[in-house]
């Protein structure tokens, strides 16, 4: 199963190679789909990929060095606004947005990262990000 | 052979048959044309897409005492009232006054609210005659409190339009979209096999088979009328366009929409349907145009000149299936490309105006017209203006030098050819990198010996047929004061200079 996270470490962990503990010790496959470090601290989106336990194990470890949140809908369409143009669907780096058969776009929620291009590129500003 | 005023009698009777472009297809494939023309009365077309040449006429009423308005802003964004006393034109792509709002509520955007029915902040500025006793105004309007709204819209509808993609290795914000490095993507607009334009052109004659002025349309929802031909308008060439008016109070925020393209400006979504009489098998045949017999030039926006180079040429159909092959030419080399496709104008909203169009027309809600006069057959000119190339301007030859110098060596160069930039080469005299009076200080500084060291290895450089306003903002983005000029081999050409430009600049004034 995947599970995807927003994960703040500390600033006095940041050098604690956590996600490599994790997938040595808990059998997870993790892939950072975004990482950002600053001196007092690090930001990361990741997916991890394995089995219940292990993602459970994985999500407790990480809780000690630093904060977890899942991330439940990270974006959002406004259907009133959105006109169904496609400029954002080549923007998607996962490919989470596309066309219907009836050329509506629609977003695959369980795919997005939560990157925002999408948003910046939009025309209407249809797309709402909830960011963290 | 049919005329318009027995298909408006038999609307009135309820026979008319009426179908939209997408639908005449397959009845011209299935019955051929001539049959088709007996079966179907009226084709309905859409398309929308954005339309920055488009804009309001407002007429705000006279205030007590009177003003004469010259500078007016509705919601901070400035209308042009040099009309007459309270009348102002506010175009669709008009930047919002305050800089950090600009390009994110622009005309297009007040235009969408006065059709919302939105609260609008008016002020104006005039100044005092005797007619017009008042200075300034300052209130709330809301489009009911207009005596006219007039959309009058001088280009729009285009028959054909480019796709764009972008051949430099730096991101690019244009009218088409954001472009991404290394032909990234290819975007497109168009309604295609729904486009009013195509249904109607003749391809013999390149005219419209039925419209012209004085046709009555979709527009934005509501029911307008082609003016005339529009600005830049070239049927010859298949890019023909249209002048369209219609009264904005009575129009619709589903087809007509204010919006920003990033990093470009705002611009209106605008929603045309047009209805097509089919008169004979001829019109009929037209009317059944498909998306794959509709051709689209792939346009390099890379190249950012009046003229951009034409990489090939695609279809509808080919671009709406997300991706496309192609072979490119990446400097000097044959390269197969997958580029994914997508569509900045929407297909579905088209759809939906040809349907809402048939179903007016179904209601009896909606009759055809004759048009007045064909419109007028034009051919784009250019504008005069000279453009100065990097070429124009270049210093032969180049003063350059091979990475195995020594840091004095180079700093001897730059002072007793007293310049500020040093390009350093390979044996075939091609970039490597550059080396500026500042590295030069800040090699001192260090302590460092090797011109390998202290060189700048990313280099930006131009290229002799970009313009030099292009070489200015490169400079100006990249914060930095000069830039090698190379050929298509990376070879080095010669160095052009901030301080070169700044004495063209000096020139003209």
């Amino acid at each position: 199963m995947k599970k995807r996270i927003f994960y703040w470490i500390s600033g006095r962990n940041v050098k604690k190679p956590v996600v490599s503990d994790i997938i040595k010790t808990y059998d997870v496959d993790v892939t950072i789909l975004k990482a950002k470090m600053e001196p007092s601290e690090g930001f990361l989106t990741l997916e991890l990929n394995g089995n219940e336990d292990s993602l459970v194990n994985s999500v407790e470890y990480l809780k000690e060095y630093g904060e977890v949140e899942d991330i439940s809908q990270p974006i959002q369409k406004k259907e009133e606004k959105c006109i169904d143009c496609g400029a954002c669907i080549v923007h998607c780096p996962v490919g989470a947005i596309k066309f219907e058969e009836d050329f509506s776009v629609t977003f695959d929620i369980d795919e997005c990262i939560g990157c925002k291009t999408c948003a910046k590129i939009c025309p209407t500003k249809a797309i709402i990000v909830y960011d963290l | 052979m049919k005329t318009i005023k027995q298909i408006n009698e038999k609307i009135k009777n309820g026979d008319a048959v009426i179908v939209t472009a997408e639908e005449m297809i397959s009845i011209v494939e299935e019955e051929g044309a001539e049959k088709a023309s007996e079966i179907v009365d009226v084709v309905t077309t859409g398309t929308f897409g954005a339309m920055c040449s488009s804009g309001v006429f407002l007429n705000f009423g006279h205030s007590d005492p009177p003003i004469k308005m010259m500078k007016t802003y509705l919601n901070g964004v400035e209308a042009y009232s040099g009309v007459a006393a309270v009348d102002a034109y506010l175009g669709a792509t008009q930047a919002n006054s305050d800089d950090d709002i600009s390009i994110d509520y622009g005309g297009a955007h007040v235009i969408e609210d006065l059709v919302a029915g939105k609260e609008i902040e008016l002020e104006a500025e005039g100044y005092t005659t005797d007619c017009y006793p008042r200075k300034r105004v300052s209130t709330i309007i809301t489009i009911d409190d207009l005596n006219q709204a007039m959309l009058f819209n001088p280009r729009n509808c285009y028959q054909s339009y480019n796709s764009a993609t972008n051949s430099r290795d730096e991101k690019l914000y244009t009218y088409m979209g954001k472009l991404l490095p290394e032909f990234g993507n290819l975007n497109y607009s168009g309604a295609g096999q729904l486009n009013p334009m195509q249904n109607d052109f003749n391809t013999t004659t390149k005219t419209y088979n039925t419209f012209g002025v004085g046709t009555k349309i979709f527009a934005g929802g509501a029911q307008g009328y082609i003016a005339g031909e529009g600005t830049q308008h070239s049927p010859a060439s298949g890019f023909g366009t249209l002048a369209i008016q219609g009264n904005l109070k009575e129009m619709d925020t589903k087809f007509i929409r204010g919006a920003t393209i990033p990093k470009y400006g705002s611009t209106l979504f605008m929603g045309i349907g047009i209805p097509i009489p089919v008169l004979n098998s001829e019109i009929a045949q037209t009317c059944a145009i498909r998306d794959e017999d509709i051709k689209v030039p792939i346009l390099d926006y890379g190249i950012q000149r009046r003229d951009k180079p034409t990489l090939g040429v695609t279809n509808y159909k080919d671009l709406r299936t997300g991706k496309l092959s192609m072979e490119l030419d990446i400097n000097g080399e044959k390269v197969d490309k997958c580029i994914r496709t997508t569509s900045v104008s929407s297909y579905k909203t088209s759809r939906e105006i040809a349907g809402e169009l048939k179903d007016w027309i179904v209601n009896k809600e909606f009759f055809l017209t004759e048009r007045v006069a064909e419109l007028n057959t034009c051919a784009p000119k250019s504008m005069k203006a000279d453009a100065k190339l990097v070429r124009d301007i270049i210093k032969r030859p180049p003063i350059v030098a091979k990475a195995t110098i020594s840091v004095p060596e180079a700093s001897k160069i730059l002072i007793e050819k007293n310049i500020n930039h040093l390009p350093i080469v390979d044996e075939n005299n091609c970039i490597m990198g550059i080396i500026t009076s500042w590295d030069i200080a800040k090699a001192m500084a260090q302590s460092k010996t090797t011109i390998s060291d202290i060189m700048t290895k990313y280099v930006v450089w131009a290229s002799p047929d970009e313009p030099i306003e292009m070489v200015a903002k490169k400079m100006s983005a990249n914060n930095i004061s000069g830039l090698p000029i190379v050929d298509n081999n990376k070879k080095v050409l010669g160095v052009i200079s901030a301080e070169d430009i700044s004495k063209l600049i000096g020139h003209y004034i």
